[in-house]
């Protein structure tokens, strides 16, 4: 089993990071690479500057508010969540000032931003279970919401047990040791990382966010990319 | 299908893939905001006709052609291979579009469905199963272009003969042409359709505004742009740049026809003439003060359509408005608001098809009479030759008991002698 772990929790990774960013960076290249569209795609009427919009566009998706505001507050939930949740990652690295603004401990949130990125994530999950969404939807679609519940629901597990029953075995200084070898290249794995009773639930979560990221390129994901430059497209 | 024709199919399919392509291929998350977009959709309730559905019509086969992901997993994102089968869905989804681009409105990122139609609409053409009249009329312009002297006699002979009309609503000095074609060193080249209606109420207004202009001896539909082919659309644009830089004009003046004045304002390209709808170069007329309009020529309420590739498209949306407050106190704009508008249900070549299409237009254009039906207005006014046909025809299949009116011939009707 601890061999298990450790693919999982050393070669895996470096796969899966390696996938993510050439993966990423390749096709974003091969795209650019296209040529333009010789004409414009823009909508009318036009609003200056155009380029401020398109930022508020792709950030604060303003048709769904208008369209869909129940599944605009729940996607802006999801987004700010997700934000809060890689700047918790990256803290686990080493402390930040600047994350350190309004002063917290690792993670942010007390543990709610997890469980808040779960309850929009089966939000998500649930309605594509509603015609006429159900009919849009593909297998891809609902493969990659029940990945990332399943790497929310692991990941935020180690939190809550340390934040909300006092589970203090696997601690966030193990955590920065094994993370930061893995970024140093000199892979070390302390023994409470695997040893511990919730340590499975370290490799599940490390395992899921793996395939993720390895999708990611060859995904619809690539829209966390592509919407500004699409939205500008639309802006003019 | 054999496999020959397969590649073909798909070689078109590749032809069309550009950056802005790549981008709504790859990007739509099928979150369904686009739903309520189409007219189709609101007006006949079948999925098949959300936008995100009519998308993944083509990226099915993107994704099984052109990304490694189809040949190792195909069911992941239900790639499909192309058949027979396939055309039929490709026909349906695409010849069902108008490609009113309201859906563009709601997308989170801003998809483009016409853009992903037009790789539908090429690859019927290749598979010799788009309408066969569009692809006809399109030649047809083509023929015109290369061989022009044959038609110019009668051609001058039937603008001949409208003339006397022209002058009957305004009197022109004497010496003056009331219809001038093939003018060198005019200011403005006008581009009219077939038919009188489009060009005797613009030559009035043109007069009245003491206006330096020829017309051109090209109609400007464009159903190259109706069929989705990108080489016939060239050539046919192509006949009117080639006339106006021959007369060196300043600018170039697209009558009432949404297609031609998109196609010919985004795709000519850079220039030595500028590209203007009617409606801007009468509002210009209006607000330089070369025409005044009578206020009570019209006294019913009027409402205005907006052409979909005119003004969401083409952002001519201020200018119509304009004239209307110079000719009316009654008018009451649609709701929702014109980027919201919907289309007429004609746009994409299904006015062109005529009655093969017609019961498909009424059905699927019920939205729009509730819209129009909303402001309890008589008189719709519209900018668009195949906006102007569908919605009289909606008039008589709904009983909207409206006057569907050009807006540029209610300008020539309420102009005022200076």
């Amino acid at each position: 089993m601890q061999t298990v772990y450790y693919i999982v929790l050393v070669p895996m990774v470096y796969v899966a990071f390696a996938v993510f960013f050439l993966g990423t960076a390749i096709r974003i290249v091969k795209i650019l690479r296209e040529p333009k569209n010789p004409s414009t795609l823009q909508i009318f009427p036009e609003k200056q500057p155009n380029w401020l919009y398109a930022l508020s566009d792709t950030f604060f998706f303003p048709t769904v508010r208008r369209h869909k505001p129940v599944l605009w507050v729940f996607l802006m939930t999801f987004h700010v969540a997700l934000l809060f949740l890689i700047i918790g990652h990256v803290e686990l690295f080493q402390e930040f000032k600047i994350f350190q603004i309004i002063p917290h401990e690792v993670f942010l949130g007390k543990g709610f931003v997890g469980l808040i990125l779960a309850i929009t994530l089966l939000f998500f999950l649930f309605r594509r279970f509603k015609s006429p969404t159900k009919e849009l939807s593909v297998p891809e679609d609902y493969f990659l919401l029940i990945l990332l519940f399943l790497i929310v629901i692991f990941g935020s597990q180690m939190d809550w047990a340390r934040r909300w029953y006092e589970y203090g075995e696997l601690t966030v200084e193990d955590y920065q040791v094994y993370l930061n070898s893995l970024l140093y290249l000199k892979p070390e794995l302390p023994y409470n990382v695997t040893f511990t009773g919730h340590s499975f639930m370290l490799v599940l979560h490390v395992f899921f966010a793996n395939l993720f990221l390895m999708f990611f390129p060859f995904s619809q994901l690539m829209h966390s990319f592509l919407a500004l430059p699409m939205n500008k497209l639309r802006r003019g | 299908m054999d496999n020959k024709m397969r590649d073909e199919l798909l070689n078109l399919f590749r032809s069309k893939i550009n950056r802005a392509m790549r981008y709504y291929l790859e990007t739509c998350t099928r979150c369904g905001v686009c739903t309520e977009a189409c007219h189709v959709y609101n007006s006949m309730g079948q999925t098949k006709y959300i936008a995100a559905y009519r998308h993944e019509i083509v990226r099915r086969l993107y994704k099984k052609y052109f990304k490694a992901r189809g040949k190792i997993w195909p069911g992941f994102g239900e790639a499909k291979g192309l058949s027979d089968m396939t055309l039929e869905e490709l026909f349906d989804a695409a010849y069902s579009c108008t490609g009113c681009r309201r859906c563009m409105v709601f997308c989170p990122f801003g998809i483009d469905t016409q853009m992903l139609m037009s790789i539908a609409k090429l690859m019927l053409i290749g598979a010799n199963a788009e309408p066969e009249i569009l692809t006809m009329l399109a030649d047809t312009s083509i023929e015109k272009g290369k061989s022009l002297e044959l038609f110019k006699e009668s051609f001058l002979t039937g603008i001949k003969n409208l003339e006397s009309e022209v002058v009957e609503k305004w009197k022109i000095e004497a010496g003056e042409t009331a219809i001038p074609v093939d003018v060198e060193d005019a200011d403005l080249l006008y581009v009219a359709l077939a038919g009188a209606h489009s060009i005797i109420p613009a030559a009035v207004v043109f007069n009245a505004a003491r206006e330096k202009w020829t017309l051109s001896f090209f109609e400007a539909v464009n159903f190259g742009a109706f069929v989705g082919d990108p080489t016939r659309t060239k050539l046919i644009m192509d006949r009117i740049i080639a006339e106006a830089k021959r007369l060196k004009v300043k600018e170039v003046c697209i009558c009432e026809c949404g297609t031609a004045y998109r196609v010919m304002k985004q795709l000519s390209g850079k220039q030595p003439f500028k590209v203007s709808s009617i409606t801007e170069v009468q509002a210009g007329y209006i607000r330089e003060g070369r025409i005044k309009l009578d206020k009570t020529k019209f006294t019913d309420t009027i409402t205005y359509h907006d052409p979909c590739q005119i003004a969401r498209n083409g952002g001519v949306i201020d200018e119509p408005r304009y004239i209307l407050d110079n000719l009316t106190d009654n008018f009451r704009d649609l709701t929702p608001e014109p980027k919201y508008n919907w289309c007429c249900g004609g746009g994409g070549g299904l006015v062109a098809l005529g009655d093969e299409t017609l019961d498909f237009r009424m059905k699927s254009a019920r939205v729009k009479v509730d819209q129009v039906k909303a402001t309890e207005a008589k008189i719709l006014a519209t900018a668009c030759e195949n906006c102007h046909t569908q919605l009289s025809n909606l008039n008589d299949h709904y009983k909207m008991d409206v006057a569907v009116r050009f807006l540029s011939s209610m300008v020539a009707d309420a102009l005022l002698p200076q």
